[in-house]
C-alpha cells in the first residue's frame, strides 16, 4: 500500500503530463481542424475531449472526495472507487476514434499507403495523444486510491513508465515522419528524433528493472525542456514562410505546428513521475 | 513593379539586385572592359548562369551578359499573366516551314536567369539509354557523354536546387533520394494518378524545382499556382535565385540589359571578346574565353552573325551544322470535364507525372519517348487553349470559361528527332539593335505524328478512366527548344565536343540546350544545368593541365 506523500508528488507530475498532453491536443487539433474547415462534424470531438482532459487532469493526482484539492494524508481515508475513470475512458475513446478516422483518411487517398499520403493526409499518430492523456490521467487518479489499479493492472511506476515509453516512441515516430517531410532542412530537426527516443530507451530499461538510473532523470528532464524549445523552433518555422508573422493567419496553418512539441513535455513529466514512484519503492 | 529594370541596368556601380529583399542590393565585383577576363558568358539562364557560378567559384574572373532585366521577384512579379509577358523573348523573329513554331511563353525567356524565371520547374533526368540512342535504341545520334557521369551531375544540380520529389522514383536506374520531399498532390494530379493506376502503369509525384521546405532565404511554396510566370515568393528555384547569388558572392559580374551582338575573332583564330549593346551604345569586353549560352535560337544566331573573313559561314560552323537539327518537344494535350472541382490554380501545375513511355519501348510504332503531366493552366492561357486549340468563340467560349473549374487535362512532353532541315538562319531584316533577326524553320516528321497519336490515345484513356466527359484534344502546341549546335565525337558531324568546346575555335564554348544531340521526352532544364556543371569541371581540369 502506498504512503501518502510517496504517491502525491508523482501523481501530480503524471496528471500534469496528462494536462499538457490535453492542452497540446486542444491547440493542435483546433488549428489543424480549422484548417480542414471542420468539414466533418466529428472534427469537433478532439477539441471537446481535450478541454475535458485539461479540466479533469488539472486537479489530478489529488483526491477530491473528502478534502477538495488537497492530498490525503491518511492512506486509510483514500476512496476505493475512482469516480473520474469514466471521464478518462471517454477521453481515451475519443483518441481511439480519431486514430480510426485518420487511418481511414489515409486509406482512401489516391495511392493509398505511400509516403505522400503519410505526409499530407491526417497525421496518423496525433489522436493517440488523447488516449495517452486519458490513460495517464486515470493512472494519476488511481494513485490516489487505496488500491491503485486500472482494470486488472496495478498502477505504479512501471505501469506509468510503460505508458510514457509508448508515448515517447510514438511521438518521436510522428516527429520523424514530419521532419522527414521537411527534409530535416535544419540540423535542429534531428533533436526530437534522437533525444526522446534515448529518454524512452532509458525509461524502458528502468521500467523493466524497476530501478531508476541517473541518466533517465537527465534524459527525461531534457526531453521535458525540449518540448518548449521545440515550440520556439516551430514559431521560427512559421516565420520562415512567405510573409512571416505578419501573415500569421495563413502561416500558423501551413507552418510547423507550434503546439505539437510540448507533447514531449507532457510525456516526459509522466516519465519523471514514473521514476519518482519507482524511487519511492512503488514499482 | 519597378519598370526601371527594363530601361536602366540594375547591375552596375559595384552592386547587383538582392533577389531576396525588396529594394535590396548585394555587392558585385566589376571588371574593366579593357581587362581580359577569363570568361565572357553570353546568357545567364540554365546553362550560362550555372556555368558563371561554377567558374567564379573555381576562381576564374567571369562577366556574364544578359539581354534581359535583373528582377527582384519579391517586388517585380505581379500575379498577372499579361504583366509577366515581360519575361518572354518577344523580339522580332521570323517563323516558317510546314509547322511554324509559336515562340514566346513556352520556349523563351529574356531576363537575368533566362527562361528558368518562368519555367514550370519540372526537373527530370534523361533516361540513360538516350545518351546512346543510336547505339541502344536505333534512332537519333549518340551523345559523347556517358550517362553515369551525367547521373553524378544530375545529383549535384538536384541538391543545389533542393528539388522536391518522390522518396522513390519508379523509373530508371537507382538515384539518390530527392533532397526535399514531394509536394502534396492537387486534384489535377490525383486524376493523373488514378488514371495511371487504372491503365496499369506507375505514376509519381513530379520532381519539381519549388521548395517544399525553407532553404536559405527562400520561403517554401505557397501553392498560389502562378508557376509558369515569375514566382513572387522565391519558392521557385530559378537560376536567378539559386546559381546567380552564388556567382555574385564568388566574384562574378553580371551585366543586365546587355545584348551581345558579335564575337570578335583575333588573327590567331581565337576569340578575343564580345561586342555588346548596353545603355544605347555598342561596347566591347575583352576575354580569354567566350561562352555562348543563348539557347537554341540566339546561340546559332550569334555564331552565324559573328562570321568573319576567317570563318565566313559563322563561328564553329565547319560542319555546317550551326543552326541545324533544331528540336522542339511535342506538347499535345487531352482535356475533359469532371463533376468535382479541379481548381487548377492550386499549386504547381504539374504535380504528378507518368514517364512510362519514356522507359517502355514495346508497343510503339515510332522512335523516342514521351511523358505526360497533370496541368493547371492560368486563365488567359486557358482561354487561348479554348479559342486557338479548340476553336471556341463568343458565347461558346464564355460558357466554357465559366466551367473551367471542372476542366482537367493531361499534357505530353514528347521527343522530336533531330532533322537537319529544322534550322535557325539569319533573315535580311534587322532588329532594334541593328542585328539580323533569326529565321526559325520547322517541320514535324511522320515519326512525331505517330507518337502524338499514341500519346493522345493513351492520355484520353487515362482521363476516361477517371470519369472525364466531353473530352477534346489540343494538338497544336510545342515546348522547349534544343539542338542547333550539337555536341559530338568529331568536327565533321558536330559543333562542339563533349566538353562543349567548339571544334574550330579553341576558346569558344557553348553551354545551353543547343548542344543537345537528341532531346528525349523529358523537360530539358535539369540536363542543361547538369551539362553546365560538367563543363565547368572540364574547364577546371583543362585549366589545371594548361590546356585552355
Amino acid at each position: 500500500m502506498l504512503q501518502a506523500d510517496a504517491a502525491t508528488a508523482p501523481a501530480r507530475l503524471i496528471a500534469g503530463g496528462a494536462t499538457i498532453l490535453g492542452a497540446s491536443v486542444l491547440a493542435d487539433s483546433s488549428i489543424e481542424h480549422y484548417r480542414g474547415s471542420f468539414h466533418h462534424p466529428a472534427m469537433a470531438v478532439p477539441i471537446v475531449a481535450a478541454v475535458a482532459a485539461i479540466r479533469v487532469n488539472a486537479a489530478g493526482g489529488r483526491d477530491r472526495s473528502s478534502v477538495p484539492n488537497e492530498p490525503l494524508r491518511d492512506p486509510a481515508q483514500r476512496p476505493e472507487r475512482r469516480p473520474r475513470t469514466p471521464a478518462h475512458a471517454a477521453i481515451a475513446a475519443a483518441g481511439a476514434a480519431g486514430l480510426g478516422f485518420h487511418g481511414w483518411d489515409i486509406a482512401r487517398r489516391v495511392g493509398h499507403l505511400r509516403w505522400s499520403t503519410l505526409f499530407y493526409a491526417a497525421p496518423i499518430g496525433a489522436p493517440a495523444a488523447l488516449i495517452l492523456s486519458g490513460a495517464l490521467g486515470a493512472a494519476a487518479d488511481a494513485l490516489a486510491t487505496r488500491d491503485p489499479r486500472l482494470g486488472p493492472l496495478p498502477v505504479g511506476g512501471r505501469f506509468v513508465g510503460a505508458l510514457a515509453v509508448i508515448g515517447l516512441v510514438g511521438t518521436s515516430a510522428e516527429a520523424a515522419l514530419l521532419h522527414f517531410r521537411g527534409a530535416f532542412h535544419s540540423p535542429w530537426m534531428w533533436l526530437p528524433v534522437t533525444l526522446p527516443p534515448l529518454a524512452a530507451l532509458a525509461l524502458a530499461r528502468d521500467t523493466l528493472s524497476g530501478v531508476p538510473k541517473d541518466t533517465s532523470w537527465a534524459l527525461l528532464g531534457a526531453t521535458a525542456l525540449l518540448g518548449f524549445v521545440g515550440a520556439g523552433f516551430h514559431a521560427r518555422g512559421v516565420a520562415r514562410n512567405m510573409g512571416g508573422w505578419r501573415n500569421w493567419r495563413q502561416n500558423l496553418l501551413v507552418g510547423p505546428p507550434i503546439p505539437a512539441p510540448p507533447a514531449f513535455t507532457g510525456l516526459a513529466l509522466a516519465g519523471l513521475g514514473a521514476l519518482l514512484l519507482m524511487r519511492r519503492g512503488h514499482g | 513593379m519597378r519598370a526601371d529594370a527594363l530601361t536602366t541596368p540594375r547591375a552596375a556601380n559595384g552592386r547587383a539586385p538582392d533577389v531576396f529583399e525588396p529594394g535590396g542590393w548585394v555587392p558585385m565585383r566589376e571588371h574593366r572592359e579593357q581587362d581580359e577576363v577569363d570568361f565572357a558568358i553570353v546568357g545567364t539562364g540554365a546553362g550560362g548562369g550555372t556555368l558563371a557560378c561554377k567558374l567564379a567559384e573555381a576562381g576564374f574572373s567571369v562577366v556574364a551578359f544578359d539581354a534581359g532585366a535583373y528582377w527582384r521577384p519579391l517586388e517585380d512579379f505581379a500575379s498577372d499573366e499579361r504583366h509577366q509577358a515581360k519575361l518572354y523573348w518577344t523580339d522580332d523573329r521570323i517563323v516558317d516551314g510546314p509547322d511554324p513554331l509559336k515562340l514566346g511563353s513556352n520556349n523563351s525567356g529574356k531576363s537575368v536567369g533566362g527562361s528558368t524565371v518562368h519555367f514550370a520547374m519540372v526537373s527530370l533526368r534523361f533516361r540513360p539509354e538516350w545518351f546512346k540512342s543510336r547505339t541502344k535504341l536505333g534512332y537519333g545520334v549518340d551523345w559523347p557523354i556517358d550517362w553515369r557521369e551525367m547521373w553524378r551531375y544530375y545529383a549535384e544540380v538536384e541538391e543545389a536546387l533542393k528539388i522536391a520529389g518522390p522518396v522513390r522514383y519508379p523509373w530508371g536506374p537507382k538515384r539518390p533520394r530527392y533532397p526535399y520531399r514531394a509536394h502534396p498532390l492537387n486534384a489535377a494530379a490525383e486524376h493523373l494518378a488514378r488514371g495511371a493506376e487504372a491503365l496499369g502503369t506507375d505514376w509519381a509525384e513530379t520532381p519539381i524545382a519549388t521548395l517544399s521546405a525553407p532553404h536559405g532565404k527562400a520561403h517554401p511554396c505557397v501553392y498560389r499556382g502562378m508557376c509558369v510566370i515569375g514566382c513572387s515568393t522565391n519558392a521557385k528555384q530559378s537560376v536567378l535565385v539559386t546559381w546567380l547569388p552564388r556567382a555574385l558572392a564568388a566574384g562574378a559580374e553580371i551585366r543586365d540589359l546587355a545584348m551581345v551582338g558579335r564575337i570578335e575573332m583575333g588573327p590567331n583564330g581565337r576569340a578575343t571578346g564580345v561586342h555588346y549593346h548596353r545603355e544605347g551604345e555598342w561596347r566591347f569586353q575583352r576575354a580569354k574565353n567566350v561562352v555562348v549560352a543563348g539557347y537554341a535560337i540566339e546561340t546559332p544566331r550569334l555564331l552565324l552573325n559573328s562570321a568573319c573573313s576567317r570563318f565566313p559561314d559563322g563561328l564553329a560552323n565547319r560542319s555546317g551544322l550551326v543552326g541545324r537539327n533544331l528540336m522542339v518537344q511535342l506538347n499535345q494535350a487531352v482535356w475533359g470535364q469532371v463533376d468535382e472541382e479541379i481548381r487548377s490554380y492550386k499549386g504547381p501545375p504539374s504535380l504528378a507525372i507518368n514517364e512510362h513511355w519514356n522507359y517502355a519501348d514495346a508497343g510503339k510504332d515510332y522512335h523516342g519517348g514521351w511523358a505526360y503531366m497533370s496541368q493547371g493552366p492560368l486563365p488567359i492561357s486557358w482561354a487561348r487553349s479554348l479559342s486557338g486549340g479548340r476553336g471556341l468563340w463568343g458565347r461558346a467560349l464564355i460558357d466554357e470559361m465559366a466551367r473551367s473549374n471542372h476542366s482537367v487535362g493531361l499534357k505530353m512532353v514528347g521527343e522530336v528527332l533531330p532533322y537537319a532541315h529544322n534550322r535557325v538562319t539569319l533573315a535580311d531584316e534587322t532588329d532594334q539593335y541593328g542585328l539580323p533577326i533569326p529565321r526559325v524553320t520547322f517541320a514535324i516528321g511522320d515519326n512525331e505524328r505517330r507518337m502524338v497519336a499514341h500519346a493522345l490515345d493513351f492520355m484520353e484513356a487515362s482521363l476516361e478512366a477517371t470519369g472525364a466527359r466531353e473530352r477534346w484534344r489540343e494538338t497544336d502546341d510545342t515546348c522547349h527548344l534544343n539542338g542547333t549546335a550539337r555536341m559530338g565525337f568529331d568536327p565533321e558531324t558536330s559543333v562542339v565536343d563533349a566538353d562543349c568546346r567548339s571544334w574550330d575555335v579553341p576558346n569558344l564554348w557553348i553551354c545551353d540546350g543547343s548542344v543537345f544531340p537528341t532531346v528525349g521526352g523529358a523537360n530539358p532544364s535539369l540536363t542543361i544545368q547538369a551539362l553546365a556543371c560538367r563543363t565547368a569541371d572540364r574547364i577546371k581540369e583543362l585549366s589545371r593541365r594548361g590546356a585552355l
